[in-house]
C-alpha cells in the first residue's frame, strides 16, 4: 500500500503543529485515541468569543502517516469556521480528500473524534461558571 | 460401559441434536459413539463445546490440559489407520479442531476475544460504531480509552520523541531515560492488572451463565461491553510498552 500525494505533502510539511493554552478559557483540547493501532492524537483550537469562529488550530499526534495528514488536514479544514460548522466537518470527506485505503479509515475516524473532543471541551468552558475573581475585575 | 471423557469437566448435557453413530446406530457424543467408540464426524460446534464445557470464562487449566492430552490420544489419526479412509479423515479433522479449541480456549485473552465473538462484538468496531453514535446525538463520543491513559499516553510520546531527538544530537540525557523507565514500570503494572480486571468480569460472566445462559438480558450486554473496554486498554498499553522498548533500546 503507498500513501497518496496528498498524505505524503501532509506528513511532510504538516500544518500547525504545536500547542495553545490549555487552560484558557477560549481554547478547546481534544486528546484522543485508537486502541486499533495505538495512535493518540491532540488538537486544540481558539474561538473568537464575539462570533464563535475558530481563529487558529494546532494538533499534534504520535502515529502514522494517515494519522498525522488527517489530523493536519483537520487543523487547516476548522479554520476560519465557526464551532457549529466545523461540526459538520465528516471522517468521510478527510478519507476522499486524502485518498486513504479503507485499512486507513480509523485514521479519519480519529480527526473528525478530535474536532468533536476540541468542541466539546470549548463548549463545556463556556457553560461552566466564571472564576469570580476574575469576574470581578 | 464408560461415561465419556470430556462430560467429566463440564456439567454441560450433550446437545439435543446429537445424531446416531454412523457405524453402530447409537446415540453418539461430540467426537465418539458411546457405545461403540468409533470416532465420529465433526460436528459444528463452539470451542467451548467441543471440549464439554459450558460458555464460562474460568477455567481449570490443568484440567482442560489433561482433557486435550486424553482426546488428543484417542483422535489420533494414526489409531484410524487401519479403518476406513473416511474416519481416518474424520480423525484429522476432529484432531485439528481439538487443537484449535485448546490453544484457544487455554490462554486467557484469547479464550474472552473468542467469547465475545461468539457474542457477536467485533473489537475493532467498537471505536466507528462510537463515532457514528456522537454525530448521531450531536455529543461528545465516548472515548474507547479513558482520558487519563490518553494523557499519559501523549505525555509518554512526548518524551520519547525528546529522547529520539537527544540520540540523534549524539546527547545524553540519563534524566529523562529514568524518567521514561519509571513510566515504563508504571505501564506494565496497569497492564498487569488489568488482567485481575478481566477476571473480575469473567466472574460476573460466569454467575449469569449459571443463571441463564441464553439470556438476551441488557447485562449480558453490559459484562461484554466491560471485557472488550479492557481489552481495548490492554492492547493500547501493549503497543506503547513495545515502542519505549524500540525507543530504549535504539
Amino acid at each position: 500500500m503507498s500513501y497518496s500525494d496528498k498524505v505524503i505533502d501532509h506528513y511532510n510539511n504538516p500544518r500547525n503543529v504545536g500547542s495553545l493554552d490549555k487552560s484558557s478559557t477560549d481554547v478547546g483540547t481534544g486528546l484522543v485515541g485508537a486502541p486499533e493501532c495505538g495512535d493518540v492524537m491532540k488538537l486544540q483550537i481558539k474561538v473568537n468569543r464575539e462570533t464563535n469562529v475558530i481563529e487558529e488550530a494546532k494538533f499534534k499526534t504520535f502515529g502514522c502517516g494517515s494519522a498525522i495528514a488527517s489530523s493536519s488536514l483537520a487543523t487547516e479544514w476548522v479554520k476560519g469556521k465557526t464551532v457549529d460548522e466545523a461540526l459538520s466537518i465528516k471522517n468521510m470527506d478527510i478519507v476522499k480528500e486524502l485518498s486513504l485505503p479503507p485499512v486507513k479509515i480509523h485514521c479519519s475516524v480519529l480527526a473528525e473524534d478530535a474536532i468533536r473532543a476540541a468542541i466539546g471541551d470549548w463548549k463545556k468552558k463556556q457553560e461552566a461558571p466564571k472564576p469570580v475573581a476574575a469576574e470581578a475585575k | 460401559m464408560t461415561k465419556p471423557a470430556f462430560t467429566e469437566i463440564g456439567a454441560k448435557p450433550l446437545p439435543l441434536e446429537t445424531n446416531s453413530c454412523w457405524s453402530c446406530g447409537s446415540m453418539r457424543a461430540a467426537h465418539f459413539c458411546e457405545s461403540c467408540g468409533k470416532v465420529q464426524p465433526p460436528a459444528p460446534v463452539d470451542y467451548f463445546s467441543f471440549f464439554g464445557l459450558p460458555a464460562k470464562l474460568t477455567i481449570e487449566v490443568p484440567a482442560l490440559e489433561t482433557e486435550f492430552y486424553h482426546l488428543s490420544r484417542k483422535l489420533h489419526p494414526d489409531l484410524s489407520a487401519r479403518a476406513g479412509s473416511q474416519e481416518q479423515e474424520w480423525s484429522l479433522e476432529q484432531s485439528s479442531l481439538l487443537n484449535d479449541a485448546y490453544r484457544t480456549l487455554r490462554d486467557p485473552i484469547k479464550r474472552t476475544q473468542y467469547l465475545l465473538r461468539l457474542e457477536g462484538v467485533e473489537l475493532e468496531e467498537q471505536s466507528k460504531s462510537a463515532t457514528e453514535q456522537a454525530r448521531a446525538t450531536g455529543g461528545v463520543k465516548k472515548q474507547i480509552v479513558p482520558p487519563d491513559l490518553l494523557e499519559e499516553v501523549f505525555e509518554l510520546n512526548m518524551q520519547l520523541e525528546e529522547l529520539k531527538m537527544n540520540k540523534q544530537m549524539q546527547e545524553d540525557d540519563a534524566a529523562l531515560t529514568a524518567e521514561i523507565a519509571k513510566h515504563k514500570t508504571a505501564l506494565e503494572e496497569k497492564y498487569e492488572s488489568l488482567l485481575q480486571e478481566l477476571q473480575s468480569y469473567w466472574k460476573e460472566w460466569d454467575a449469569l451463565m449459571e443463571r441463564n445462559p441464553r439470556a438476551e438480558s441488557p447485562e449480558r450486554k453490559q459484562i461484554s461491553a466491560k471485557m472488550v473496554d479492557v481489552l481495548n486498554r490492554r492492547n493500547y498499553i501493549r503497543n506503547l510498552v513495545r515502542d519505549v522498548n524500540a525507543a530504549l533500546e535504539n
